[in-house]
Order: C-alpha cells, then sequence, then structure tokens
C-alpha cells in the first residue's frame, strides 16, 4: 500500500492543483505537497531493508487477466535510490523556478507532477505493460513543460525529443508482445507480463547470429533505453531539449529522466537477456567510451553554458553506460552511484545556470568574465558543483568515476585508459569554462551592470540559499561517506551481478 | 425453394423493424405540418430513441447465434457488437448533426431519415451472411449517404465530394457484384456459411472462385478504404459535412470492416498464400501511405481523413491475423475493439471540428487551431487526449487496442507487420502532435463557434472520458466481446 501511496500521490497532487481555485497560492501550494512526497519516500526509505536484495513492498493485483498483464510494483536497492532522487528533486525543482516560470503556472506544476508519477512509475513497475504505460506516460508532461515554457527553438526541440523516444519503445512493445507470448513456458499455460516471469525464460541465444530471438529482443529493449540515455550517437536530441527547455525542465531531464533509461539496463536489459548483452558488452563498452570523449571535446567548443553542460550529460552518461556493461561489481556499483551523482550535480548546473540566466538574459560565454567580483557567493557555489562535476576527491562525482573506471580497467585496460582522458577533458572543459565566465578580465555583462545600478547583479537570494544548500550538502555527503547511499543498494547489485544467467528477485 | 416466415424471425428482425419505424417518425410529422420543419430537438430526441430502442433490442434478441429469413442473417456476437457499435458512432454523429452550422437547416427531419436508414443498412450489412443480402445492406447504407453528404445547402465542395463517392462507390459495388457471380458461378451458393469450411480448399481448387472472392474483398477495400483504393477518402471526408464525415469515418467504416471480417474468417487467405500477401502488403502499403499523406496536410478534416486511411491499414492486419487463425475469436474480438477505440477517438476529434465551424463553408485548418488551449481549456485537453490516442500512447483507449491487435498479430507470427505497424505508429505522431503544438504553443485567438453547442460538448467529454476510463480498465469489456464471438 505505502509504494503505492508514494507512486500515486503526485498524482493526486496534480488533481488538486487542477482544481485549486487560487492562482496566487499554486506555487506555495504545489512545494508544500512536493514535500509531503518527499516524507512519503522518506517512510519507504526507513521501511526498506537493506539487508535484503529481494523486491520489497511488492504489491500485485490483477488488471488485464486475459493477457496476465498486472499492476505489479516492487521496489529494491536500485530503484529505491532512483525513488529518493526524483522526490528529493521535485521540491528544489519547483523552488527553483519560482521566478522563471511565470506563464501558465498552474499547468507547469500539474505537468510537473504527473511526471513526477509517471518517472516513478517505471522506476517501480514489475509487469512490462505497466512499465511500458508508464514509460511512454512520461513522454507527454515533458513535451509540454518543453514545449510550452521552453525557450526560442522550443516546438522544434520538443518534437524531436518526443519523436526520438517514442521510435526507440515501439520497439521495445513489439518486443514485450513478443516475451509474452514466450511465458506459457514458464506459467504453465497462462500468458503474462510480470517481469518475474520474463525473468524465468531461456531464450535461445546463438552466438554470433543477429538474428536470433535473443539477440534481436536484446537490441529492441537496448535501443529503447539507449536514446533515453542518450547513447552515442543516438544523443542528438539531448543538447536540443536541454538549451530549449526551461530551467525546471532541464533539471527534471538530466536528473530523473535520463536515469530511466540506464536503470532499465539494469531491470531489464541484463537480467532478461544475459547471454546476449554479455556477447554484446564490448559494443556498449565502446558506444560509452566513444561518448565520453566525443561528449567531453564537443562540450568544450561550444559558446552556450547550457549546451556545455548538456554535452557534459552525454560525457558522464558515457561513464554510467561503461559501468552498466563492464558487468562486476565495481562497475555497476559506480554506474548506479554516478546516475545519483549526475543527477545531482548537473541539476545544480542546470538551477545556478537558470539563476544567471534570470540575471543576466544571456548564456553566452563570451558575454561574461570576471563575474566572481559580482557575485561572490553564486561563484563558490558553482565551483562546488563543477569539482562535483569533474569528480575531484571528497565531492560524489569522485566516487562514481573511481568505481566505475576500477571495474573497466577489470574488464579492459584499453577501455579504462581512454576513458581516464575523459576525466581530464571533462576538467579541461569545465575549468575553462569557469574561467571564461567567473575570472580573468570583465566581461560586457558585468560592464554593464556596474555602469548602470538599476540593473546591478544581486548575489543569491534567501530562496536560491535554500535551493542550493541541500544540494551542496549532500555534493559532499555523498563524496566522504559513500557508504551511507551505497549500503541501500549494495546488496542488489551484488545480487544482481552474480546471478545474472539466472536472475530472479524474491518478493517480499 | 420452401420460404417461412415465423416470430422468430420478426423478432430478431425487431431492431431493423424499429429503427425504420422511427426514421419514418420526423418525415411524416414533417409532411403533417404541411412540409414545416418541426422543432429540431423533438427531431434528433426522436432519432436517439429509436436508435436506443434499436440498441435494447439488439441486446435482448441478438448474439444468439440464430438466423432469420431462411438464413439471410445471423445474429451472433460480431452482428451485436458491431451493430451496437454502429449506433453508438451513428448516435455522436447525429448529435453533431443537431447542431453543427452546415446540418441543421430546413431539410433536418429529411436528413435524419437519411441517417437512420443508413444505419439500417449497416444492420443488415453486418448481420447478412448471403452475399446478396450483404449487397443491400451496403447499398442501403451507401446511398443515404450519398444524399446526406450532398444536401448540405451551400458547400460546392459538397456536391462535388458526393459525386465523387458516388461514382466511386457505385464502381466497387458492381466489382463487389462481379465477384458474387462469380463465387455463385463456382461453388453454386452465395451463403458465407455453405463455404464456412470449404473456402480454403475452394479457392486452392477452384480458380474461379478465386477470382470471385478477390473481387468481393477489392470491393470491401474500397469500402473501407484501403490503399491505393483510398484516393476517394480525403477528398470526400473534406467536402463532406463535419458531422456527416463523422459517421462515414466511424460507423460506416466500423461496420463495413466487420462485414469483411466475416468474408475473410472464411479463410480464403488460408488456401491462397498469393492473396494473404498482397494483403499484407496492402496493409502495409495503407499505413505508409496513409500516415505520410496526413503530415502533408494542413486542413484537419483532409489529416484526419489521411489518419482514417492508416487506421484501416491497422486493422487490415487485425482482420488478416484473424483470417489464418485458428482461434479467431480472439483475433475478431481484437479487430472489433480496435474498431471500437478508433470510432471513439475520431467522432471525438471530428465532433470538436464540428463545434469550431462557424458556418457551412468554414475550413479548418491545423494553423487555425492557435490559442485554443486559452479559450477553451477543457476542450484542448480532450483533443489532446484523442491525438494521443490516435497516436497509440499509453494510458488510452488507443494504446490497447493497438497492443491487442498487434499482439494478436505476433500471436499468428505476423511480426512483421506488427513492426510495420508500430514504426507507422511513430511517423502518425508527427502530425498528431502538430494540433497539440498548435493549441499549446502558439499564440491565437481559436474558439468554438458557438458557447451555446451543449450537446457536441457533452459528447466529446463522453469520448474522452470513455478513452481514459476504458483505455485503463479494458480488460473486461475484451473478455466481453472475445466470450461473445468464440
Amino acid at each position: 500500500m505505502l509504494l503505492s501511496v508514494v507512486l500515486f500521490l503526485p498524482l493526486v497532487f496534480a488533481v488538486i492543483l487542477t482544481v485549486w481555485p487560487q492562482k496566487t497560492t499554486i506555487r506555495q501550494l504545489a512545494l508544500g505537497l512536493s514535500l509531503i512526497e518527499f516524507l512519503a519516500s522518506l517512510v519507504v526509505l526507513k521501511n526498506f531493508d537493506q539487508a535484503s536484495a529481494a523486491l520489497q513492498m511488492a504489491e500485485q493485483y490483477a488488471w488485464v487477466p486475459r493477457f496476465g498483464i498486472s499492476y505489479f510494483i516492487g521496489i529494491d536497492g536500485i530503484s529505491l535510490m532512483l525513488i529518493m532522487l526524483t522526490t528529493f528533486l521535485t521540491p528544489i525543482i519547483i523552488l527553483g523556478s519560482w521566478n522563471s516560470i511565470t506563464d501558465r503556472v498552474k499547468g507547469f506544476h500539474v505537468a510537473l507532477f504527473v511526471l513526477q508519477t509517471a518517472m516513478m512509475g517505471s522506476f517501480l513497475a514489475m509487469d512490462a505493460v505497466l512499465f511500458y504505460v508508464f514509460w511512454e506516460l512520461s513522454l507527454v508532461p515533458m513535451y509540454f513543460i518543453v514545449g510550452i515554457w521552453g525557450g526560442a527553438r522550443r516546438i522544434y526541440a520538443t518534437i524531436k525529443f518526443f519523436i526520438y523516444t517514442m521510435a526507440g519503445s515501439v520497439l521495445m512493445l513489439l518486443a514485450i508482445i513478443f516475451l509474452m507470448r514466450l511465458t506459457p513456458e514458464v506459467t504453465g499455460g497462462a500468458v503474462s507480463a510480470s517481469l518475474l516471469d520474463f525473468y524465468k525464460l531461456q531464450i535461445p541465444f546463438v552466438a554470433g547470429d543477429f538474428f536470433t530471438a535473443q539477440t534481436l529482443l536484446f537490441f529492441a529493449f537496448a535501443l529503447a533505453f539507449a536514446i533515453k540515455v542518450p547513447l552515442f550517437p543516438l544523443h542528438t536530441w539531448l543538447p536540443d531539449a536541454h538549451v530549449e527547455a526551461p530551467t525546471p525542465g532541464s533539471v527534471v531531464l538530466a536528473g530523473v529522466m535520463l536515469k530511466m533509461g540506464t536503470f532499465c539496463y539494469l531491470r531489464w536489459v541484463i537480467p532478461l537477456f544475459p547471454e546476449a548483452a554479455e556477447y554484446y558488452a564490448w559494443f556498449f563498452v565502446a558506444l560509452g567510451v566513444i561518448g565520453i570523449v566525443y561528449g567531453a571535446l564537443v562540450a568544450m567548443v561550444q559558446p552556450d553554458v547550457k549546451k556545455l553542460v548538456a554535452y557534459s550529460s552525454v560525457s558522464h552518461m558515457g561513464y554510467v553506460i561503461l559501468g552498466i556493461f563492464v558487468m562486476n561489481q565495481y562497475g555497476v556499483n559506480g554506474a548506479l552511484y554516478q546516475m545519483l551523482n549526475h543527477g545531482i550535480s548537473t541539476g545544480a548546473l542546470f538551477l545556478l545556470i537558470g539563476m544567471i540566466y534570470e540575471r543576466t538574459h544571456s548564456r553566452m560565454i563570451v558575454k561574461y568574465g570576471g563575474l566572481a567580483s559580482a557575485l561572490p557567493i553564486f561563484t563558490i557555489m558553482f565551483v562546488i558543483v563543477t569539482m562535483s562535476s569533474i569528480a575531484v576527491p571528497l565531492t560524489n562525482g569522485f566516487i562514481g568515476e573511481f568505481l566505475i573506471l576500477m571495474g573497466t580497467y577489470q574488464y579492459s585496460p584499453l577501455a579504462a585508459g581512454i576513458s581516464v582522458t575523459g576525466v581530464i577533458l571533462g576538467a579541461a572543459y569545465m575549468l575553462w569554462m569557469v574561467k571564461r565566465v567567473f575570472f580573468g578580465p570583465k566581461g560586457e555583462i558585468v560592464t554593464h551592470a556596474e555602469e548602470d545600478k538599476e540593473h546591478a547583479l544581486h548575489d543569491l537570494s534567501v530562496r536560491e540559499w535554500v535551493v542550493m544548500t541541500p544540494l551542496i550538502i549532500l555534493i559532499f555527503w555523498m563524496g566522504i561517506f559513500p557508504n551511507h547511499f551505497m549500503d541501500y543498494s549494495k546488496k542488489s547489485v551484488d545480487h544482481l551481478i552474480s546471478n545474472k544467467h539466472n536472475y530472479t528477485l524474491e518478493v517480499k | 425453394m420452401n420460404i417461412t416466415v415465423g416470430l422468430t424471425d420478426v423478432l430478431l428482425a425487431s431492431p431493423l423493424i424499429v429503427l425504420f419505424l422511427f426514421s419514418l417518425i420526423p418525415l411524416a410529422i414533417k409532411v403533417l405540418r404541411g412540409n414545416k420543419e418541426q422543432n429540431p430537438a423533438a427531431t434528433i430526441v426522436i432519432a436517439l430513441i429509436g436508435l436506443g430502442l434499436t440498441a435494447g433490442l439488439l441486446l435482448v434478441f441478438g448474439g444468439s447465434d440464430r438466423t432469420a429469413f431462411n438464413n439471410q442473417l445471423l445474429f451472433d456476437g460480431l452482428t451485436q457488437w458491431s451493430a451496437l457499435l454502429a449506433i453508438v458512432a451513428s448516435a455522436g454523429g447525429l448529435i453533431m448533426m443537431y447542431e453543427n452550422p452546415s446540418t441543421r437547416g430546413k431539410q433536418f427531419s429529411e436528413l435524419i431519415f437519411l441517417a437512420l436508414n443508413s444505419v439500417l443498412g449497416m444492420i443488415i450489412l453486418v448481420a447478412a451472411v448471403n452475399l446478396i443480402t450483404v449487397f443491400i445492406g451496403l447499398e442501403l447504407m451507401s446511398l443515404a449517404l450519398y444524399l446526406m453528404i450532398a444536401m448540405s445547402h451551400e458547400q460546392k465542395i459538397s456536391k462535388e465530394a458526393a459525386i465523387k463517392y458516388f461514382v466511386l462507390g457505385s464502381f466497387a459495388s458492381a466489382i463487389f457484384l462481379y465477384g458474387v457471380s462469380f463465387v455463385f458461378g463456382s461453388s453454386g451458393s452465395v451463403n458465407i456459411t455453405d463455404f464456412m469450411q470449404s473456402a480454403a480448399t475452394l479457392v486452392k481448387t477452384n480458380k474461379l472462385f478465386l477470382f470471385g472472392i478477390v473481387f468481393v474483398i477489392l470491393g470491401f477495400c474500397f469500402k473501407v478504404s484501403i490503399a491505393p483504393f483510398h484516393a476517394w477518402a480525403p477528398d470526400v471526408y473534406q467536402g463532406s459535412p463535419t458531422p456527416v464525415t463523422s459517421f462515414m469515418a466511424t460507423a460506416v467504416k466500423a461496420v463495413s470492416f466487420a462485414a469483411f471480417l466475416r468474408i475473410i474468417a472464411t479463410q480464403p487467405l488460408v488456401g491462397s498464400q498469393n492473396l494473404f500477401d498482397v494483403m499484407q502488403w496492402l496493409a502495409v502499403i495503407t499505413m505508409t501511405v496513409g500516415n505520410v499523406a496526413a503530415i502533408m496536410q494542413n486542413n484537419l478534416k483532409r489529416t484526419l481523413a489521411y489518419s482514417s486511411v492508416a487506421h484501416s491499414g491497422y486493422i487490415l492486419v487485425g482482420l488478416i491475423t484473424a483470417g489464418i487463425s485458428q482461434n479467431s475469436a480472439y483475433s475478431a474480438s481484437s479487430v472489433l475493439f480496435y474498431l471500437f477505440a478508433y470510432s471513439i477517438m475520431t467522432m471525438g476529434a471530428f465532433a470538436i471540428v464540428s463545434l469550431i465551424e462557424r458556418s457551412e463553408n468554414s475550413v479548418i485548418n491545423t494553423d487555425d487551431l492557435a490559442g485554443f488551449a486559452k479559450n477553451q481549456p477543457a476542450l484542448a485537453m480532450c483533443l489532446t487526449i484523442f491525438m494521443l490516442s490516435l497516436a497509440g500512447l499509453p494510458p488510452t483507449l488507443g494504446f490497447f487496442g493497438k497492443f491487442y491487435l498487434f499482439s494478436a498479430a505476433v500471436n499468428e507470427g505476423l511480426v512483421w507487420l506488427a513492426l510495420w505497424g508500430v514504426i507507422n505508429s511513430v511517423i502518425s505522431v508527427y502530425y498528431y502532435l502538430r494540433p497539440i503544438v498548435v493549441m499549446y504553443m502558439k499564440d491565437g485567438d481559436a474558439d468554438v463557434a458557438d458557447h451555446s453547442l451543449h450537446a457536441t460538448t457533452v459528447l466529446v467529454f463522453v469520448c474522452a472520458f470513455i478513452i481514459i476510463a476504458i483505455g485503463l480498465f479494458s480488460g473486461p469489456l475484451f473478455d466481453l466481446v472475445e466470450k461473445s464471438l468464440g
């Protein structure tokens, strides 16, 4: 019951907001409701048993019995962290968009809450059709968020986002239908869409032959998730979507939505198609490595800060893919940690860029310069988040990237060697950007602001302090005491790695 | 031949009789009043009561697998469900006719008379198991429709549409009849139940029978706008008054497919591999042509017309599945379920077009929807639901329709058809999203033409509610249909 409550509360909130009569109190109400949701998810965290790799708090009710489709949700260590990330980021997003969203405020928050339910649903669903429903449902609110509240080329970006993602997922739908057709083998006659029944399937795999069941199914699923991640070369929708999305949209996109892709590799692809995943792992490792270096190189030359961060996402998500497909304990634990890190640090970067954009209405690096003298506190925050993003020790980013690189070294020293250059490149483009924006000679924006007292630049407001403080705390907390977080997921990840060929989840 | 007509026949045919009698009432009143139009509200209420009674009688007497009039009409699950669907869809069309500027004029009673008779033709069409009776149903339905299209007062374009539809429709009917004559000549029977078991072997052994069956199928392909026989559809859909278009795109298409299903269910496809291949390619071509052409349209009705062509392609996949399946109840019910889903969402979309039209000569382009979300948030929300459902996004009815349809296809090993189906869904997303983009993301002053049009508005809300509610809980309905077809 508890899990369903957490899952559907945001949807209930969306309904409440829709019928809420007062226009002026929408933001306060939404913030309060999202905090309630966060508290509810803390209850889940508290009731979660770290010592068990089982599927916990599971609920299953028949939905369409004719096709064995059920409402089946449950949580394990892997999904728990992502649920917490989602509920944690939502209040921050609402508070962060306080001044930037001024048009159709109610609609925006309704879309945000629907999106929250859809994203959490795809983390929690243990039934293939239920999962697909949530997975596709998450496109619609995001489509509106980018399309209505976005920048100048928002319509192009949002349609591209929608069609790209949907193109990937329809093949997955076909694969789901195909898997459902196979289930009578293991259920004794009845069709089933339950993931646990899918896990029991032994899908024939022929190494090297592409046109065999397991390989085709593997690629049908992997393609859908690769687009979402996004994995090089399917990443082109992401920079467009990020640049055009409003700040809160970028934060949700980078913070949670991209993780739907990487999470599903752990939940669906590897346990369902272990042989194919192992056989083709080199391919994904290679794409991950290319993504890391390519994303970093492209980020380096971006004139637009937001686009720079968007390409840095491509690079960071490359690490996650790398960690997942080396399929050892360091790699996968690191990948899961890196998902959280990326959600927090890139989310924080987008929030900071949003704050500066609200003040200057520009994101072009050339116009900045010498911002540190005008906005000292802001600069400190930005530098801290940058450190986290480039994986400096004591910040969260270090733990994730270090584990992933250790795992990669075990798999292939060459791949590890190439991806380490990504760390250096990452430091290069981020620090170079920080130098050009905050230090050095005063740019056009700072000089203008100094001359024109009416449009002087103000340092962080109280609201912005409140937005940033939890993120900064987490950056250090996760960097110094990684076990506080990893203990929740460790059992589940170990269980996945050691049993991937006959994976199953005990239901509790 | 000894023909007896007993009480059972009359009882079974009672829905038809009642419907015909009700269709006469508005006309009779008008004549008795010296050719003065009575209050259209009264007319529409009479018509809806008539449809309601017909539906009730169908529920009571239909679905019993009994035949009437010496094996002319069969009242089985397929008849019952598709006739009910036709009634629901045409009731929606009638409600739009009551309020749309191009249909609520001086000849409303005549229009309703024709519409109800067209529904009568539809029920005969789906109930008929004799190919000659099928033809009678088809013609009764179509003739009434030709007139309904032409009756709009001012629009030149509607006259063009009517002529085009009439000429091409007659041509298709002729082809159908020609096919029937071959079927009769080669097998000695025109009764579908007679070659229910033997069609598969007949097409293999008897070339003339195959020839006949192919022509019969061609006739239906025209009616349900399968490419390359779809060229009439966009012009006719665009030219007709919107309520009539809705009537045509939903009720007429649904029953044509249901009758088509009856022919295909005799399994000629099992006997002839060539025919089977051709049908598969027709399905692929239809989906692709419909979707690609729809991308290029500006006119909203024309977009929906091509979308309707594309959906014919999806349904044809289901039809082919039912035609080769040993357990055809499952595939047939997935077809019926999809027809239901398709009808409800298309009807809703046309109802919104109908609400926006200011006069009988209104042309609604997609760009004219700009600002609709600001002025009519609830209706814009509904149109969004219809579009997403047409595109097959969960958790709408359209998604579950496609899911059942493609599950059935995959079950029969037609994976590549399902693959084309889902690829086409992606193509279609582009044009289904366009109205949403324009409504929500562009500034403009689109609004409904008249704020007092309540019945159509209610219709829109009901459609949207059905799409979400039955979309979320589609299991019971599907089970019910499958059980009655089994």
